[in-house]
């Protein structure tokens, strides 16, 4: 089945049908408002909603995760995730970040089998955009309110229902198992679609970053770095908040008797990430740090994998203490 | 009255004279943010750049977390060759403690820093706003003299609120007893001292020590482990931080329960006798967890054991180096 729709209360029998055969994460209300949680039996999912404090990251590449567990035998037991899931109302923005870890984990060597197996197991839905925020900015690097980069169904949120495009055979698959819930759509329904898509789109903040690649080239010495990085403080709000930043650290552990190897989450600002064995650090200085993680977004990754790594959703915008922001980073970047 | 455009007017004259007549290398303050509810920090070197300043409720920061960048310390570094960067630094009352704290600590030399007290009537806590606006966005901020605030939302509905309603937590406890020490005054009075300091303290103590523990329990488990308050604290200094520290290390890198709680008991512990209640912390954490009410016993601890306040006098030694004979013996617990 390729698209169908359904009226947005009905939406919990969707779920029911599955018989659990898959854990559905979406978006749940909580205590700080909504969160991309596990939908438990008689917990509405809820249509309202900007986008979630956390992108959906974690869900494919959490930010722990033990690798394999030893002893003092030297055999160590490692587990691949078996679990199968389905991913409901993540935005298009952090769908299509999903593309740019899958170009990091699952199509450079060495593959990693952890985020692939999760990769492999979950379908994902995506939400198109009825209201941006102030903080988006996706049409200005190649994403949009309705794209459909990254997912496998694309919902809309159409007032009491809920219209739904399958863009993979996954996302078909996933239909076929809800044909009997879902209505076919009649022209009324496509062109409200299409009317939602097209005033997202225009209501988008844009800004110029054409070319933000070569220019970036010839700024690896540029004052810029130093200027701005004056008021960073140097946390990692914005890299763990990011739906494509994906370093990662390896940790020994002592866990009760045995030991673990773990791989937990790192990030390009803080300032043991670049510390060698030596004691020398490449990157002590803030304005290196920053100038590594806007390199890395839209330079190396550009060139490494052809495509920049970010998706305009905003969030560091929104949660930096001191409110650097991003596209200002962009534009100057891009003069 | 309490004009906000008369105090910014004052800064920045004060930051003209402080640099044209150089007194100061580089003077500290706020300038407009890229979002209708932030300021943000600011550098300025020129006369003319002294013209991005401003002053308003959205001044949040605590930006004596900058001084140590730029002051030279003492007995650490004795090269002749080095010229220290002097520092004009505009301060809210809590930021002026702030500041007495790194002299006491010596981690500043107070004769290179030149304190622009601004009379502080509080900061917004701009988690109120969202909150009260139900996801309609701020596209502008005004505040008039009897400190009503004027916002425009995205939609350009125009919506008026006491600023009251929107004083950050700490602004509501704030304590008010500010040390003397200060270079220059901008004209102005800043807000009364508010009768329920301690009350939530108050009631987490009354609380089981089971409740205390879950509640402790279900605020560290959203912690990210982004460092974004300790980096945003002015007294988290250490060149080396206990969390980060691989001989011994103290704590494990990842987001296990142990791992988050023991890196928030290590933090909150260290603040004792020191923090001053400026909720940088607070204000810096991309998941809203609530810092301040562990931090703010901590405080009540000291105070009540020691009879000390933090910040209130670079000679007063701290609490905890000096032993004193009406020390409260409170603290020495038998289990």
């Amino acid at each position: 089945m390729e698209q169908g729709i359904i009226k947005k209360a009905d939406a919990g029998e969707l779920i029911a049908v599955l018989g659990g055969k898959y854990i559905v994460y979406g978006p749940v209300k909580d205590d700080e408002g909504v969160s991309l949680s596990k939908v438990g039996d008689g917990e509405d999912i809820t249509f309202e909603y900007s986008n979630f404090n956390l992108s959906p990251k974690g869900l494919f590449f959490p930010q722990s995760e033990v690798i394999y567990t030893y002893d003092d035998s030297v055999e160590a037991k490692e587990s691949l995730p078996e679990e199968r899931f389905i991913v409901f109302g993540i935005r298009p923005c952090d769908a299509s970040a999903l593309l740019r870890l899958d170009e990091v984990y699952k199509k450079s060597s060495p593959e990693d089998p952890y985020y692939i197996r999760r990769r492999e197991n979950a379908v994902i839905i995506s939400m198109a955009c009825k209201k941006p925020c102030q903080t988006c900015f996706c049409t200005s690097v190649g994403e949009g309110p309705a794209a459909k980069a990254g997912a496998d169904v694309i919902a809309f949120d159409l007032d009491d229902s809920l219209f739904l495009e399958a863009c993979t055979k996954k996302g078909e698959q996933l239909l076929d198992i809800w044909s009997k819930l879902l209505q076919e759509p009649d022209s009324a329904v496509l062109e409200s679609k299409q009317r939602q898509a097209a005033s997202a789109n225009g209501k988008v903040y844009a800004l110029n970053s054409e070319g933000i690649t070569q220019k970036l080239q010839k700024k690896f010495e540029s004052p810029i770095w130093k200027e701005i990085s004056q008021r960073c403080l140097s946390c990692g709000a914005c890299t763990f908040i990011c739906p494509t930043c994906h370093c990662f650290g390896i940790n020994d552990e002592p866990c009760g008797s045995k030991n673990r190897r773990v791989r937990c989450w790192d990030a390009c600002m803080f300032k043991e990430f670049g510390g060698e064995a030596s004691g020398h650090n490449p990157r002590g200085m803030i304005d290196q740090r920053l100038r590594q993680r806007i390199m890395h977004k839209f330079l190396y990754t550009a060139e490494n994998f052809g495509d920049v790594f970010c998706v305009g959703c905003g969030r560091c915008i929104n949660r930096c203490p001191v409110n650097i922001d991003i596209r200002e980073i962009i534009t100057e970047g891009t003069q | 009255m309490y004009s906000m455009e008369k105090i910014a007017a004052e800064i920045k004259e004060s930051a003209r004279d402080l640099i044209s007549g150089k007194r100061v290398d580089l003077v500290i303050g706020y300038e407009k943010g890229s979002l209708a509810l932030r300021s943000r920090p600011c550098f300025v070197s020129s006369v003319e750049d002294a013209g991005k300043l401003v002053w308003n409720s959205l001044c949040t920061n605590n930006l004596s977390v900058y001084l140590p960048r730029y002051v030279q310390k003492g007995p650490q570094k004795r090269k002749e060759d080095v010229k220290p960067v002097r520092v004009g630094i505009v301060a809210k009352g809590c930021d002026v403690r702030s500041i007495v704290g790194l002299v006491k600590e010596k981690q500043i030399s107070r004769e290179n820093v030149v304190i622009i007290r601004v009379p502080c009537r509080g900061v917004i806590d701009r988690a109120k706003v969202e909150t009260q606006l139900k996801g309609n966005e701020v596209n502008e901020y005004k505040e008039d003299s009897s400190e009503i605030l004027h916002l425009t939302t995205v939609a350009g509905e125009e919506k008026t609120f006491s600023k009251e309603q929107f004083l950050a937590d700490a602004c509501l406890e704030c304590e008010l007893a500010e040390p003397e020490d200060v270079d220059i005054r901008i004209s102005g009075t800043a807000k009364q001292t508010f009768p329920n300091r301690y009350e939530r303290v108050r009631e987490f103590e009354a609380k089981s020590r089971e409740e205390r523990w879950q509640h402790f329990k279900k605020e560290i488990s959203k912690c990210i482990r982004c460092n974004a308050c300790r980096q945003a604290c002015p007294n988290c200094f250490c060149k080396s931080c206990f969390a980060e520290q691989g001989k011994p290390r103290w704590v494990g890198a990842g987001t296990d329960l142990s791992n988050t709680m023991f890196y928030h008991i290590g933090r909150i512990f260290h603040q004792a006798g020191r923090c001053v209640e400026c909720d940088a912390c607070v204000r810096a954490c991309p998941m809203g967890i609530d810092l301040r009410l562990f931090t703010q016993k901590m405080v009540k601890d000291v105070a009540e054991a020691f009879g000390y306040i933090a910040g209130l006098s670079a000679e007063e030694k701290p609490p905890l180096c000096e032993f004193g004979d009406a020390d409260g013996q409170g603290l020495i617990t038998t289990l």
